[in-house]
């Protein structure tokens, strides 16, 4: 294997042109995953057709590197302006902007570039060394039922994520959930809730609805506050998370690691998912879950974790079986296949050197997150010294244009606005706004396999315990649900 | 209740079947003369917007870039691809009726749209209310087992299995109502006397990775959508839905071999302009798409997508022959399947 990463090292960096490509990789990722709207996709779309230009592994090894660097990027405004820049850095939100606020986002950023870094290595090493193994081990003992499962068990800890109580968390969850029911259903494709307009039929974008629920959201309380004379700028402080606060959650982070390999390994999932499992464990293991929501580094530590752990692991299934994991990793297979390539088995003996570029390349580009981020950062941290008045349009403007880029529809932007305001009303009144895009985002997952699964064993749900992994997921969540509960009759026996 | 096939398709068997005849000989030859045409009044004089209403890594959104590619080197017109996924379709359909009807928009679509306006007229009519530039992807097809699966090894002894089963036996597919997958897999479960459990999954990689895992017992697919599965000894087809034996396939019994009497639906894939649109654009842009198609760059994509197995070219008249067909079947097998037809 170390002979094998040196020689794809050594091609790598052996030729200028490749260099600059890897470079220009590892800058555009970082820049359209931090734009809201416009993400990484949006990069991989425009380069599609330039890629039959350039050798085979070059092309894939650009589209790779876009992965890592554009999964990190959307980090950066999720913890400084609430705006999740992809739908996988949503969990970062959560506790980073809190961060800000309390004018800790030197911490939070300095943390998110270096568990981005941590979290792509290992995710790296581990596809370098067993990608064919774990690629068949997913495949033959991951279904429906399992997938439904672990999004089961996501949501069971939900409900202690940012509501005032947990039954607010809850209905915030099943808000989300009733939210993600908009649209055609996932099996049978009748439409629900468009009222026949047919832009709905797509369902509620993702995009759309965490750029309303956090950045409008925010904006429309912030300038309350404003209003109000109660309004204080974020303080402005670029100190880096120290070497101890970093061991201390060192678990978390291995944990982190563990959630997001699972989760990126599975065709079709990705690392939405995994920012979510991991941020959900994190709460899940915490002896202070109530911390979580207000500003906790660890929610960070585990989000963006777990986010890049599931790049390196999407890429197994697609390079071992052929099956890509998410969006970008289906434009991979349109890259192979521009050179007369197909992504599977007879990749690793038909192009055994563009693996190893590409595996090189991704180990790098993960390490370069660590030191171009953190030099970005100790330059876009000044953003927090715009005053208010300058920064909310801006924002609002930004958020609107990466609402509408999306799909070019207006009524994502329409979406967007509803959701800011609903955002604003139900965070006054102590609802979760994490719980809502949980809800959203694993609702429409969750279904879709729920569905598939029960297919699959006949609507017969006592099926769904003969198979192992699902039966551990799901009373792992049931007893989540049951201690969730004991606790909110406890606290409420103790206040009364 | 039993289709009562023959009756339905009798009218469309002379039309596609006689494509069908035909098509052997035909896949992949340039049926357009003109090398090159002249402008109308400087039209384009910049780039066109081709809407996609499917995501850019599926079969559209490839069929879509390599016709774009194909175009744009032909004309020098560049072509800017605007993906508007969801809805099975109808996200981009409505986008693209909304869209100024001037030529500069066109649409890129599939057989959904046939056969959505089938069950609901009140849907675009791609023959109608759309001109065909091209149809060029047309293509069968097939049901998939693993290569190393000892159950059942060939049509026959899956059919076989399937029925000692008692409908707990599964099939990987999109089994969305009215869906051409979801027609098809009735016709051959009436026709061959067996119950199936059809597993819907929109995307290819959970449904080709359910196949590999294990999780389903088969996989209904299109040839090109699983190649490199083919390539790689994955997977092995066991029955073609197609009235004749392609020559690649000819190991593959077709359905009509195995005793099923019915005319295949077949999955197609072409470009559209507004019926409005100005007829010397419209003239344009038929010539652009239709020599496109010749392209080396198309027919090396068309290649590697088994679409020239069968033949996949149709121009404005064929297409329209073909949807209008499309459109016929679909709403007879509805009527006869209790939907509810609009």
């Amino acid at each position: 294997m170390i002979e094998n990463f040196l020689a794809g090292t050594a091609t790598l960096f052996g030729d200028p042109f490749t260099i600059g490509i890897f470079v220009f990789g590892v800058l555009g990722g970082m820049l359209f995953g931090a734009i809201p709207g416009v993400s990484m996709l949006t990069l991989a779309a425009i380069l599609l057709p330039f890629t039959a230009d350039l050798s085979p592994a070059q092309g894939v090894m650009l589209f790779a590197v876009i992965y890592c660097t554009g999964t990190y990027g959307g980090a950066i405004t999720a913890i400084l302006f609430n705006i999740p820049g992809a739908p996988e850095n949503a969990p970062t939100a959560f506790d980073g902007y809190p961060m800000t606020q309390k004018g800790m986002a030197g911490k939070a950023v300095g943390a998110a570039v270096l568990c981005s870094a941590i979290g792509g290595v290992a995710s790296a090493l581990v596809m370098m060394s067993a990608t064919e193994p774990l690629a068949q081990w997913a495949i033959m003992n991951i279904g429906p039922p399992e997938i439904f499962a672990l999004v089961f068990f996501g949501l069971a800890v939900a409900s202690s994520v940012g509501g005032r109580t947990i039954w607010k968390g809850w209905l915030s969850v099943l808000l989300g959930l009733l939210i993600a029911t908009i649209g055609q259903d996932p099996v049978g494709g009748i439409n629900r809730f468009n009222f026949g307009y047919s832009d709905l039929a797509a369902g509620i974008a993702f995009v759309p609805a965490i750029l309303g629920f956090f950045a409008v959201s925010e904006i429309f309380i912030q300038a309350e506050k404003n209003v109000s004379g109660k309004y204080s700028a974020p303080k402005f402080n670029v100190d880096f998370p120290s070497f101890l606060e970093l061991w201390a959650h060192k678990i978390a982070v291995v944990r982190s690691i563990f959630v997001g390999f699972f989760c990126g390994i599975l065709p079709g999932i990705g690392a939405t998912l995994a920012a979510f499992m991991g941020y959900g464990e994190a709460v899940r293991w915490s002896k202070n879950k109530s911390e979580f929501g207000t500003g906790k580094l660890e929610g960070v530590i585990s989000s963006e974790t777990a986010n890049n752990a599931a790049t390196g692991a999407a890429m197994i299934p697609l390079l071992a079986l052929g099956l890509p994991g998410g969006a970008l990793t289906a434009m991979m297979v349109a890259v192979f296949q521009m050179h007369d390539l197909e992504p599977g088995p007879l990749v690793f003996y038909n192009s055994p050197e563009l693996i190893w570029i590409v595996f090189a390349a991704m180990f790098y580009a993960n390490l370069s997150i660590l030191f171009v981020g953190l030099i970005e950062t100790k330059t876009i941290l000044y953003l927090l010294k715009i005053p208010f008045q300058f920064l909310a349009p801006m924002i609002l403007m930004l958020a609107s244009i990466g609402a509408y880029i999306s799909r070019g529809l207006v009524l994502d932007v329409i979406v967007m606005f509803i959701a800011g305001i609903i955002g604003f009303l139900l965070r006054r009144s102590g609802y979760s706004i994490p719980g809502i895009v949980l809800g959203l985002i694993l609702g429409k997952i969750g279904e879709q396999n729920f569905a598939q699964g029960m297919q699959m064993v006949h609507y017969d749900l006592g099926t769904y315990f003969s198979r192992p992994i699902c039966t551990i997921l799901i009373v792992a969540g049931v007893l989540t649900l049951l201690k969730s509960l004991h606790s909110a009759f406890f606290q409420k026996s103790k206040v009364t | 209740m039993k289709l009562n096939f023959k009756k339905q398709f009798s009218t469309l068997a002379l039309v596609t079947g006689f494509a069908a005849t035909a098509s052997m000989s035909l896949a992949g030859e340039c049926r357009v003369a003109e090398a090159s045409m002249d402008k109308p009044g400087g039209f384009p004089d910049r780039a066109l917007t081709m809407i996609v209403p499917y995501g850019p890594g599926g079969g559209s959104g490839q069929v879509a870039a390599a016709m774009a590619e194909a175009v744009t080197g032909l004309t020098d017109v560049s072509i800017n691809r605007d993906h508007k996924p969801g809805g099975s379709g109808t996200v981009g359909m409505t986008a693209y009726m909304a869209a100024p009807a001037d030529g500069y928009n066109v649409l890129e679509h599939i057989d959904d749209a046939s056969s959505a306006h089938a069950l609901d007229s009140s849907r675009p009519n791609p023959a109608e209310d759309l001109i065909p530039l091209v149809v060029s992807q047309v293509t069968f097809s097939q049901i998939y087992i693993r290569s190393n699966e000892t159950r059942y090894t060939d049509w026959p002894s899956f059919v076989e299995w399937v029925q000692a089963q008692n409908g707990k036996a599964t099939i990987a597919n999109v089994s969305k109502e009215g869906s051409m997958e979801r027609v098809i897999m009735k016709f051959i479960t009436e026709a061959s006397d067996m119950q199936i459990q059809q597993i819907s999954f929109d995307k290819g990689a959970p449904r080709y990775g359910a196949l590999l895992g294990g999780q389903v017992d088969a996989l209904f697919e299109q040839p090109g959508d699983v190649r490199k599965f083919l390539d790689a000894g994955n997977f092995k087809p066991i029955l073609t839905v197609f009235n004749e034996r392609p020559g690649v396939f000819s190991d593959v019994p077709t359905h009509r071999e195995m005793g099923m009497d019915f005319e295949p639906l077949l999955r197609f894939r072409g470009f559209y302009v507004h019926k409005d649109a100005p007829s010397d654009r419209v003239d344009w842009l038929k010539w652009a798409f239709q020599r496109a198609y010749c392209e080396d760059s198309y027919q090396a994509f068309n290649d590697s997508k088994f679409m020239n197995v069968i033949d996949s070219y149709r121009d404005t008249a064929g297409a329209i022959d073909m949807i209008n067909a499309a459109i016929v079947q679909y709403r007879d097998v509805y009527k006869e399947m209790g939907l509810d037809v609009k």
